[in-house]
């Protein structure tokens, strides 16, 4: 049933697509609500009849997967939720396949965030991932919410040398004193890997400046994908790792139930996005190709008359 | 409000009706608040149309769920700044009483400078009087008090950002630059015979890593003189200058292909949630 | 009542101060016999010395190996590490727990009454009084203390950090000027076989004011302050500094001609930058530019803004463009005004107004984030000629393939500096230029030595914590 569902579908976008080309060959124009539904079909295709792609880890995706992987059991993670649910398609599969890796192999985690939409997200995480996956552990002692505090930059400058001066508690009021967890941890100092969730501002690029160099501990991005070419300056002197977009959240994926038996069957969101951001950018290459056609012509036309 | 404009409306409004129906039908076998989830679901997913609507053109459903989203983000910023920023931020360091009236755990502190005891419930007061500086604004007579808090956020902003950009975007980003051109672990240069017969296009391959060295440094090097404004962009400066661009337009145009695959996983997260938890053709 | 609560603190510190009388010094843990291990030879030539670079509380210990360390017996499998701590430290601790479940107690507390309060008071001062005393009390080496074990390292290793907290509250907690001593044991696979390093000390740790590890930052600083005033005095002095022309910014003018001619509005919106982002400063100076332009042909302006501070300055900005083309009355306040703080209802609102508008000129200068396609998109299809702006990188692309002029980056701050001709722009500008001058030779120079592996260059640019 899926199979001829993808052919019909591929034999609609392709055949549209061809169509277009000889018309505007002819000279006719393309009206941009035609785009519009090309794009749709191309992602709606893929969507309902599940088209998923075999993903290989690039080197940046692979350093953050290594790091993490390489860590010694115990290490204290942070992973920062700093976005909001318009970026959540592209970084809550990364929050969720890193949260897996780092609490499988028994890493202290601690979860927080700089945005206040991002405390919501993080419960997603918590609750749909965490707590059914991963029953036995407690609350406390292998992980903490520490929940979202108000004050951007201003925050990490406070927690790159004390913790509790801006996190008295975590989210269910608990003194962090009295949690297992932060026993070790008084700043961001005491860290082994912090994990920038986000893309916008504060968030990744904050969290290098205002925590990474000055403490000296490593810094981890997964980002949405409108920012991560500005990162790759800081790979890999001031960044260990960087997963842009949903490319890197599948690469991630794909690590990550490579390596570990117990994720073969996890949910991939990041993978499944892949099949419709692929067929999307066929048609968007092909609307670049039938454009320059288009544009040459008339140019050719100008140049003539 | 025209005949088709009426007619469309009770379409919408019918439709709502039914995908509300369908879905409390589907969602009570499984959750006892069936009713209010799939009202909520459905209203995402108008709302979710509502917007793409904008795409065919510009209409009373668009403009809805516009004015729509930016009330209630208003409000939501607005309840946001007072929870997390009056009273969780501000009360507790100022007073036990207030803490406890908002059921914040109390923060004490402050700084002892010897002859001098600050302590927190007195310091946290000059937040509290700038705060209510900038709201002089709305005075006619007393509006230029705002510029003192305002003077205040731009100049520590300023010098916090200054220190830390100048370490992290100066001086290391600086000597991120100094890679070597011609070898490095592990493909040390052994002459040109060996560079040749060993020659790969491998990622990982010396070559490729050469290659890369030479590229951040022309691209540093060309993209500074572009933005170099004290002299005019001819000659020797000025090619140097043309290849500066040229790296900028190709980085920009690596940037638009890493946007192009947000966007396009937007609708996928979109058409996802209308598939999946709106209609129900996966699961 | 109170007087009863205070007898029983003084009679508490009473006890306190007469105890480490009664208590006799505990033995030296030297090394002992046992007839299966032979104690290993000593570590030796220990050094304390405070922490550099810290704000105290903290010392570094160094030592050499133990001669049977991997070498002759070879049987050190590990280093202890000791400090002498006097018993006072015991009764702070004491006090802490004390103070501490009494904080908890007064928190629970449905009313804090005047006796919780008054216990309060003294335990506080005690425990003041406790950690001011404790200088004194290291000074009474080697009575009244005992050595306690502060960390373990494995064979091998010859140095070991002793870093403590600065607040009094925590238990960790070392204090500055007080003399520490300390001694490292060699320790074999039989804990108790161990031969005791000779005793380090006195030794005093304490903060420093200057952390010389970020020298360089330093240096920047001055560096670029310096060129920074040279070239504000400079343009002050009405020195004729040049900044090539960007076509950009001629546009300006043209689109601000046009919109007048069309008697369609102008648009100008500032990005989603606070205040004290660079590009919204530079913004406010080339909003001041187009308002005065917009006051002297009188055609309307449309300043949506997405913070409230934002706002506030704009409105200035806008208040005295008006007043500088001498037309002040024709200043409305709602020229400028606030939409949301919430992204995409920002530019959902700023595209509403744009189709019903339909400004002639757009104008995009400021920080712009995911909203800068969505924006230029709208505006182009709205018919409006657009100059963008931004130094945003990731946002460039779309303006520049949107837009009909826009400015790269930094070109953002040097047409404000270029408009405004202010002797501080021009000067920053100017000296940011130099700043660039310098990262090019110090990149050429680095990447030569680099190569040269000669690492003394490459090392200047080195920051530590």
């Amino acid at each position: 049933m899926n199979n001829i569902g993808i052919i019909i579908s591929l034999v609609l976008i392709f055949g549209g697509l061809l169509w277009l080309l000889i018309r505007s060959i002819g000279g006719h124009e393309v009206d941009r609500r035609v785009i519009f539904l090309f794009i749709f079909l191309s992602v709606a295709a893929p969507v309902i009849f599940r088209i998923t792609f075999q993903e290989k880890a690039t080197p940046v995706v692979e350093a953050l997967f290594d790091r993490i992987e390489n860590l010694p059991p115990g290490s204290n993670v942070l992973l920062s939720f700093d976005f909001d649910p318009a970026m959540a398609p592209e970084v809550q599969p990364m929050a969720n396949a890193i949260s897996r890796h780092c609490l499988n192999n028994g890493y202290n985690v601690v979860f927080m965030s700089l945005w206040a939409t991002g405390q919501s997200l993080m419960t997603t995480t918590l609750s749909r991932v965490i707590l059914p996956e991963f029953p036995e552990l407690v609350d406390g002692v292998d992980y903490i919410n520490i929940g979202y505090k108000a004050g951007n930059e201003g925050v990490l400058n406070v927690i790159v040398s004390d913790f509790r001066k801006m996190f008295p508690t975590d989210v269910n009021s608990v003194p962090l004193d009295s949690t297992e967890i932060f026993k070790d941890i008084k700043s961001c100092a005491d860290l082994d890997l912090i994990i920038a969730l986000g893309g916008g501002r504060p968030g990744p690029k904050e969290w290098v400046l205002f925590v990474g160099d000055p403490a000296d501990v490593p810094v981890g991005v997964g980002v949405a994908a409108v920012v991560a070419p500005q990162l790759y300056p800081y790979y890999p002197q001031q960044i260990v790792g960087i997963l842009g977009g949903v490319k890197g959240a599948a690469e991630y994926e794909q690590e990550l139930t490579s390596h570990h038996e117990r994720f073969a069957d996890m949910d991939t969101p990041g993978i499944d996005m892949m099949g419709p951001q692929t067929l999307a950018h066929v048609v968007i290459m092909a609307f670049i190709v039938i454009g320059n056609i288009v544009y040459f012509r008339s140019r050719g036309k100008g140049g003539k008359s | 409000m025209s005949r088709t404009a009426v007619i469309v409306f009770a379409i919408v409004v019918v439709l709502f009706a039914v995908s509300w129906v369908a879905k409390a039908v589907v969602l009570s076998d499984t959750s006892d608040s069936g009713t209010l989830d799939a009202f909520l679901v459905t209203v995402a997913a108008f709302l979710t149309l509502a917007i793409y609507s904008f795409l065919y053109k510009d209409n009373p459903y668009y403009k809805f769920a516009e004015h729509l989203f930016v009330g209630v983000s208003a409000a939501f910023w607005m309840c946001q700044g007072f929870w997390t920023t009056i009273v969780g931020n501000l009360l507790p360091r100022l007073s036990e009483g207030m803490a406890n009236w908002f059921m914040q755990p109390y923060q004490p502190g402050g700084y002892d400078l010897g002859f001098l005891n600050l302590s927190y419930t007195v310091l946290y007061w000059i937040p509290v009087i700038l705060g209510l500086l900038l709201l002089m604004r709305l005075s006619p007579k007393g509006g230029w008090l705002s510029r003192w808090p305002l003077a205040l956020i731009i100049g520590t902003t300023a010098g916090l950002n200054f220190v830390r950009y100048l370490r992290s975007d100066f001086i290391v980003q600086v000597s991120s630059t100094f890679v070597p051109l011609l070898g490095q672990e592990p493909h040390q240069w052994q002459g040109i015979g060996a560079f040749f017969s060993n020659f790969s296009l491998d990622a990982s391959g010396q070559f490729v890593a050469l290659l890369a060295n030479w590229v951040i440094f022309i691209g540093v090097f060309c993209g500074l003189v572009y933005f170099f404004f004290s002299k005019e962009h001819t000659g020797l400066f000025g090619r140097a200058s043309r290849v500066g661009i040229w790296v900028l337009m190709i980085t920009f145009g690596a940037s638009f292909g890493y946007t192009v695959m947000g966007r396009i996983s937007l609708l996928v997260g979109r058409l996802t949630f209308l598939f999946e938890d709106w209609l129900g053709l996966i699961t | 009542m109170r007087h009863l609560l205070k007898l029983v603190i003084v009679v508490v510190l009473l006890a306190w101060v007469s105890s480490p009388a009664q208590t006799d010094p505990p033995a030296e843990v030297d090394s002992v016999e046992v007839a299966e291990v032979t104690p290993p030879g000593p570590v030796t030539s220990l050094s304390v010395t405070d922490k550099d670079n810290d704000h105290g509380h903290a010392t570094v210990l160094s030592w050499e190996a133990s001669v049977d360390d991997s070498t002759g017996l070879a049987n050190v499998i590990s280093y202890e590490i000791f400090r002498w701590v006097p018993f006072a430290m015991d009764h702070v601790d004491s006090l802490r727990g004390q103070l501490s479940g009494l904080r908890a107690e007064i928190a629970a507390a449905e009313d804090v009454t005047d006796e919780m309060e008054t216990r309060l008071d003294l335990l506080e001062a005690a425990f003041d009084a406790a950690i001011d005393n404790l200088p004194q009390a290291h000074g009474q080496y080697p009575q009244n203390g005992e050595w306690r074990s502060v960390g373990v390292v494995a064979s091998g290793v010859t140095a070991y950090g002793n870093t403590g907290t600065k607040e009094p509250t925590s238990a960790d907690y070392i204090p500055d000027y007080a003399d520490l001593y300390y001694r490292v044991d060699a320790v074999t696979a039989d804990p108790v076989v161990r031969t005791a390093s000779e005793v380090y000390g006195p030794v005093q740790c304490y903060g420093q004011w200057f952390n010389t590890d970020r020298s360089p930052v330093l240096v920047a600083v001055l560096a670029f302050g310096f060129f920074t005033l040279l070239f504000v005095t400079l343009a002050k002095k009405g020195t004729d500094l040049y900044v090539r022309p960007l076509a950009g910014i001629e546009a300006v003018d043209d689109a601000i001609g046009r919109a007048t001619e069309m008697g369609r509005p102008i648009l100008y919106v500032l990005g989603l930058g606070s205040a004290a982002d660079v590009a919204t400063i530079a913004s406010f100076t080339i909003l001041g530019r187009v308002a005065k332009r917009v006051a002297e042909y009188q055609t309307a302006l449309i300043v949506p803004t997405y913070e409230p501070i934002v706002m506030t300055v704009a409105q200035e900005v806008v208040k005295s463009s008006y007043l500088d083309a001498g037309r002040p009355d024709d200043f409305k306040e709602d020229t400028v005004f606030f939409v949301t703080q919430s992204q995409f209802a920002y530019v959902a609102a700023v595209n509403g107004i744009m189709l019903r508008e339909l400004p002639a000129t757009c104008i995009y200068m400021g920080k712009f984030f995911a909203e800068s396609l969505i924006l230029a998109e709208t505006g182009a299809l709205a018919g409006s000629i657009q100059i963008a702006g931004t130094d945003e990188i990731a946002q460039i692309p779309f303006f520049i393939v949107a837009c009909d002029y826009t400015l790269i980056g930094e070109e953002l701050y040097a047409a404000s500096a270029y408009l405004g001709r202010e002797p501080i722009l021009l000067g920053s500008l100017k000296a940011q230029d130099y700043a660039k001058a310098l990262v090019v030779a110090f990149s050429v120079i680095g990447l030569i030595f680099a190569n040269l592996e000669w690492t003394w260059f490459v090392d200047l640019f080195h920051v530590a914590n």
